[in-house]
């Protein structure tokens, strides 16, 4: 740990107020960053996600396995867990104040968001990837 | 990030916010909604990767993993899910827009709060309602 006897940063004019010397202001520069991307992720994915509810195997794999369905569900499931780790840390850290607790739970979302994320690709590849 | 004191005085603290006593706001139960869809997502995508991955493998996967996204429960889930990412989504706009500062009187944020929470309603209803005509 380092004294800091500057004031580095802050509040120091337009546009600044997200600016500080901890990791908070890009934590949340990154929530927002991600979740402009999921706009228009989200509006097509939920499209297609819902087109999923009752199809048979071969309905299925016959919506993902077109290329720009398959796509765009990619990036929301890479995009959409990146954003949901982060943003399952910032729950954690609300809740969780046992430190060593806190420590297991935010390595448990880490490799779970993770985990999620590499499943979600792995399915579309096999389905959608030409063979 | 912050870490709560061990020596038991913010146990012996009274908190805000007490649960109990506040009047529900709508502004207020929509900041709730949005972390609730949020963490509700989570686990939306975790089951939608397995049944993805079941129709992957095929066979027995896919009966192991077709309850997620068929039958009674199923298509319950994924409107959920879908109603969960619009209600979500539109709380993102929202703060968007709010990280702007537009919309925060109080006309603005009771307007955006209304929107966010009929909003979510009506896209769900509405992709729902085409995707029943189309199939
Ligand atoms: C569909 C487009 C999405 C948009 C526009 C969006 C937007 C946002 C924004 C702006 C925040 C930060 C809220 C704040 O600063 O307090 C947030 C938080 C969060 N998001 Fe998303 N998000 C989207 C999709 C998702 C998905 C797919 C997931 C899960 C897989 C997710 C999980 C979360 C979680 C867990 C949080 C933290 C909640 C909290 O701190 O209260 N989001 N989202
Ligand atoms: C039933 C009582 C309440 C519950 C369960 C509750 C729950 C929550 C949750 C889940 C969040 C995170 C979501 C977000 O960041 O958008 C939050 C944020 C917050 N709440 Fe509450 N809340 C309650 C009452 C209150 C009251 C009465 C106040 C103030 C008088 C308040 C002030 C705040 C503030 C300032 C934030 C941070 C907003 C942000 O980071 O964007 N809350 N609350």
């Amino acid at each position: 740990m380092t004294v800091a006897t500057r004031f580095k940063s802050g509040r120091t004019g337009p546009g600044d107020a997200y600016v500080s010397d901890h990791s908070g202001s890009p934590h949340a520069r990154f929530m927002r960053l991600t979740s402009y991307a999921l706009v228009p992720l989200g509006v097509l994915s939920a499209w297609w996600i819902l087109g999923l509810a009752g199809k048979s195997l071969e309905g299925v794999r016959a919506e993902i396995g077109r290329p720009f369905p398959a796509l765009v569900l990619l990036a929301f499931g890479v995009v959409g867990m990146i954003h949901a780790r982060q943003g399952m840390d910032d729950i954690i850290e609300d809740y969780v104040h046992d430190k060593v607790l806190k420590a297991q739970a935010i390595v448990a979302n880490t490799w779970a968001s993770r985990a999620i994320a590499a499943i979600w690709v792995l399915a579309i590849l096999l389905i959608a990837a030409p063979k | 990030m912050a870490d709560a004191d061990t020596d038991g005085l913010a146990a012996r603290r009274p908190l805000s916010p007490h649960l109990t006593v506040f009047k529900p706001i709508l502004t207020m139960m929509m900041s709730i909604a949005h972390r609730i869809t949020g963490a509700g997502l989570y686990v939306g995508m975790a089951l939608l990767a397995l049944f993805l991955l079941g129709a992957a493998v095929g066979g027995g996967a896919f009966s192991a993993v077709s309850w997620i996204g068929s039958g009674f429960i199923g298509n319950l889930l994924v409107l959920m899910i879908v109603w969960a990412i619009f209600h979500h989504l539109l709380g993102g706009v929202r703060h968007a827009l709010w990280d702007r500062g537009l919309y925060m009187d109080a006309k603005g944020r009771e307007l955006l709060a209304q929107g966010t929470l009929v909003g979510g309603i009506l896209l769900t209803l509405l992709v729902f309602i085409f995707k029943t005509l189309a199939g």
